[in-house]
């Protein structure tokens, strides 16, 4: 049996009593929403003869008291149940809107709302008018129609959603503690700097804990004291402690060192492995987040990191031993007294259990709005030009102090929260002193300890309340430690969409044959922008794609080259399906000239051989002039190693594309993309390269992009794309017989000329004459 | 030839606005809507907003099947109420958003808000990306929140929700 989603039992046990058996089901799912837009199940069940939509209540969250009663939320009660005969519905549509999407199936001329569902079902409900669509018309549903996973939006563990559908991983269930143990696993590959700390910081407490015994007890008790063991043995207890206190400073020195080199090294390991990761991830992993919280993920999560290991964790081991030890000690000595020092711990963990959380929501606040000021500093400076063009920078500056404003807010909160939190804290921990000091001292008098004792305890308490301080920061450390591991780590984990198969298909030498069956693409769920769509594309043919903006025409490109994979469908080059083609092979030879080139910094040398490190110079130069970018260049001050900066910004737009041609020229791919490549270059400038396009196009598989016609006079043949649908395909002769998108197309360009006192012919135009 | 710049832009400046009285729409049996307008008769129309989260009843463009504008309604409050009543609920369904009444959890983790919230819709749970990337500030006291599949959800008035729920949701304002 095949279907979309497992039947729960409650909706199973309704199917079965409306005489809907198991073995009949050939398609289902479940929809969240009523017709009339209530969050409720409603479950589209189909048989080979009839659609049956059954919905019924069943809380979409189950269990929480809040939510009402609670059989609601663990039983199935059918509320509606109707079928419609397969073969009186003439179309199934899965029609999105902007909040939601409907199911409409079209019954003689009426159309009509079977299910209404969420954005969230969008994918799967697309899916289900597919397949439905098929079944409608007889057709038998194969493996083949339900190799897409089965929809599973949710953890199984806690039932929160996915926040990532494309990773499977949830954040909340993630344990902190593995996280933990996972920062920790970059540390074993330095071993010997981590025996090595660990022996330095052995020696440092041993000897940090000798200290007051001998400061205190010996010194007082011992050589003070006539009866003392070293009775006046002055000079020599001064030299003891001296050296204690010299060992114990080189062992903290010689600490302190080596960790320093550590922490850097791991951050440095980090670092590194997240900038591998990001590259290694998919286009529409960073179209979905801002750059700017990216660039904030890579620097300061990985500083947070540094200074847990360099301020936390080694800290953390040091007041450990500490605090076990000094404890130890008290308890030895004075054991009453130290359990009546220790009474105020209690408070001191409540106190960091209840009044904590309050810190680390406004660190994690304070970190939310330091990184959108970031994006929004990121965002004007990139976008300078556009700011300065219209004389914006006063509104960039409010919009700059609206977010500087809130950032000092919350920075204003976490000083208010932690101006009363540690003196609360430090008085809670300030109550042991007057304890030992007036039962200590009524002890001295009436004989019962020492005042070497009572010197050594008040050393040792304020030695103790040090780490215990330390050890509810510890806390906040740890916390915000975790958080920024979790960011890390979920870039680190993070798979690309666009994953080569294990055994992929090697391809070193395509022919260029392209094939495109049914396929159909959304960059969001609830959005199509290609739609069924099939083409052919010869080795070496020259395909023109035309249609107005965001008809679809660069997702089509963005599928081809795989820098996205095809939701449904499948694209096949040289007869295998892109996804099987080793993505090395498959890169090295599409080359890709877009609008908006993007130059490095560096030589334009260097960008031009951005695509073909080992390049011979001759090579370059001959790309270049191909590219007709050679007489620019050597105008240039300094030619060939002239340094363009960000973006290119001292070159123009024409010459910036022309050494994007010359980079792809150099690449010499197989199958050449040009999405709008010459659209930032004059007419003249274009009739120039395009000669040097037409010597690169030939021999290749081409698919030319273009809003201007006369860019597609060598097409081979053209395409024309609306709406995420291919309406028209032929050559330029065809199209204008056609009289369809293209003529009109043709028709406005003309028209647009005109407005400028430009007469055209239509050959002209279309570029057909020359 | 002579230019002339109207006529080549005129279908693209010319804005129709649909008067009041030739309007006459309808529900299909199917639950669409549809319009006569004048002579022209639509069987199937859409209502879109031009401003959904400003003005909500100004300013809505009709379009047919094919998506093409047959003109835009400058404000629902010109026509009879039955027929503002129409193109309302086909409004609604298409900018299908729950207004929040109460947030009985929200929980921010790992850059993600996992939310329980009852909406006038119902009970729901969603998961939104983090603070910056899913709460649209509408104004100083009303907020959109986007879930990750592109669900929206609504807060009219921050002020408004009772003690508990409004103070879960200013700690993201």
């Amino acid at each position: 049996m095949h279907q979309l989603e497992p039947i729960p039992e409650g909706v199973r046990q309704a199917l079965n009593a409306h005489g809907i058996t198991d073995a009949q089901i050939k398609l289902c799912a479940a929809g969240d929403m009523t017709t009339e837009g209530n969050f409720a199940e409603a479950w589209l069940v189909a048989t080979e003869q009839e659609l049956c939509i059954l919905t019924g209540v069943k809380a979409v969250v189950p269990k929480d008291k809040r939510f009402g009663r609670k059989q609601v939320a663990e039983q199935w009660q059918e509320v509606s149940y109707r079928t419609v005969a397969l073969s009186a519905i003439e179309e199934v549509k899965a029609q999105s809107l902007n909040g939601n999407g409907l199911l409409v199936i079209t019954i003689g001329e009426q159309a009509e709302v079977a299910c209404r569902y969420s954005n969230t079902m969008a994918r799967k409900f697309g899916q289900f008018a597919r397949l439905l669509n098929k079944l409608r018309k007889g057709e038998q549903l194969t493996e083949k129609d339900f190799t897409a996973e089965v929809y599973q939006p949710q953890c199984p563990t806690c039932g929160r959603l996915y926040p990532n559908p494309t990773r499977r991983v949830c954040p909340r269930c993630l344990d902190k503690r593995k996280l933990f143990m996972r920062v920790l696993s970059f540390m074993p590959r330095y071993k010997k700097q981590v025996i090595q700390i660990l022996l330095c910081m052995f020696a440092g407490s041993l000897l940090q804990i000798l200290s007051p015994y001998v400061n205190n007890r010996v010194f007082f008790d011992e050589v003070l004291n006539p009866a003392g063991k070293y009775a006046g043995r002055i000079f020599s207890a001064v030299l003891v402690m001296g050296a204690i206190q010299l060992v114990s400073i080189a062992a903290s020195i010689a600490h302190g060192r080596i960790n320093a080199e550590l922490t850097a090294r791991v951050v440095f390991d980090l670092k590194t492995s997240v900038f591998q990761a990001m590259q290694r991830l998919s286009l529409s992993f960073f179209t979905s987040k801002e750059t700017g919280s990216l660039m904030t993920r890579v620097n300061s999560d990985a500083t947070h990191l540094q200074y847990f290991f360099h301020d936390g964790f080694p800290y953390f081991i040091v007041n450990a031993i500490n605090l076990i030890g000094i404890i130890t000690v008290m308890l030895m000595m004075h054991w009453q007294l130290t359990l009546l020092v220790l009474l105020p711990t209690p408070l001191i963990v409540l106190c960091v259990t209840k009044a904590f959380p309050k810190l680390w929501n406004a660190f994690s606040r304070r970190w939310r709005h330091n990184s959108a000021l970031n994006s929004l500093v990121n965002d004007a400076l990139t976008g300078i030009r556009v700011v300065k063009a219209f004389g914006k920078e006063d509104t960039e500056r409010e919009r700059f102090m609206q977010r500087n404003t809130k950032v000092y807010q919350v920075n204003m909160q976490v000083g208010h929260i932690q101006a009363v939190l540690f003196p609360v804290m430090g008085l809670i921990m300030g109550a042991g002193r007057p304890i030992v000091l007036s039962i200590g001292g009524w002890q001295v008098i009436s004989g019962e300890i020492t005042i070497g004792t009572l010197m050594t305890f008040l050393s040792y308490l304020s030695m103790l309340y040090g780490p215990l301080e330390f050890m509810t920061h510890i806390v906040d450390w740890w916390s915000s430690c975790m958080n920024a591991a979790g960011r890390i780590f979920e870039i680190l984990d993070a798979t690309p969409d666009v994953a080569e198969r294990k055994d992929p298909v090697r391809l070193p030498n395509l022919s260029g044959h392209i094939e495109l069956n049914d396929v159909s693409f959304g960059y969001e769920p609830n959005k199509t922008v290609l739609e069924n769509i099939a083409l052919e594309i010869k080795p070496g043919e020259m395909l023109g794609v035309l249609g107005y903006s965001g008809a679809g025409k660069s997702t089509l490109v963005n599928l081809i080259s795989r820098l996205y994979d095809v939701q449904e469908g499948c694209i096949k080059i040289d007869g295998v399906d892109v996804r099987d083609i080793a993505v090395a092979d498959l890169r090295a030879q599409i080359g890709m000239v877009l609008q908006d080139t993007y130059l490095f910094a560096g030589t334009i040398m260097e960008n031009v051989a951005y695509a073909k490190p080992g390049a011979t110079i001759e090579e370059i130069i001959r790309a270049c002039k191909v590219a007709r970018a050679h007489d620019f260049i050597i105008k240039l001050p300094n030619g060939y190693d002239t340094l363009i900066g960000h973006r290119g910004q001292n070159l123009s737009g024409g010459e910036r594309q022309r050494l994007a041609i010359a980079r792809a020229i150099l690449h010499n791919p197989r199958i050449l993309i040009l999405d709008e490549a010459t659209a930032s270059v004059d007419t003249e400038t274009e009739r120039g390269i395009q000669e040097g396009l037409e010597s690169l196009v030939k021999g290749r598989t081409t698919i030319a992009i273009a809003h201007r016609l006369s860019t597609l006079r060598n097409a081979d043949r053209l395409l024309v794309i609306d709406k995420g649908k291919v309406v028209e395909t032929g050559t330029h002769e065809d199209l204008i017989k056609l009289q369809g998108h293209y003529f009109k197309m043709l028709e406005k360009q003309r028209n647009a000329l005109k407005i400028r006192g430009v007469e055209v012919s239509e050959h002209q135009l279309a570029g057909r004459a020359g | 030839m002579s230019t002339n710049l109207p006529d080549a832009l005129a279908e693209y400046a010319e804005i129709v606005f649909l008067a009041p009285e030739k309007c006459k729409f309808s529900m299909t049996a199917g639950g669409f809507l549809a319009l006569e307008y004048g002579e022209d008769k639509f069987p199937v129309v859409s209502a879109y907003r031009s401003f959904p989260l400003t003005l909500g009843d100004k300013y809505i463009s009709i379009r047919d099947d094919k998506e093409k504008e047959i003109g835009i309604i400058v404000d629902l409050a010109d026509f009879s109420s039955d027929q503002a009543n129409l193109v309302r609920a086909e409004l609604e369904r298409r900018y299908f958003t729950p207004v929040v009444e109460t947030v009985v959890k929200m929980k921010e983790e790992f850059g993600y808000i996992y939310w329980e919230v009852i909406t006038d819709r119902g009970p729901r749970r969603f998961t939104s990306r983090g603070q910056h990337d899913s709460i649209v500030p509408v104004s100083d006291t009303r907020i959109l929140i986007l879930d990750v599949d592109g669900n929206r959800f609504d807060v009219p008035d921050v002020r408004l929700l009772d003690a508990k729920s409004a103070k879960l949701l200013e700690s993201l304002m």
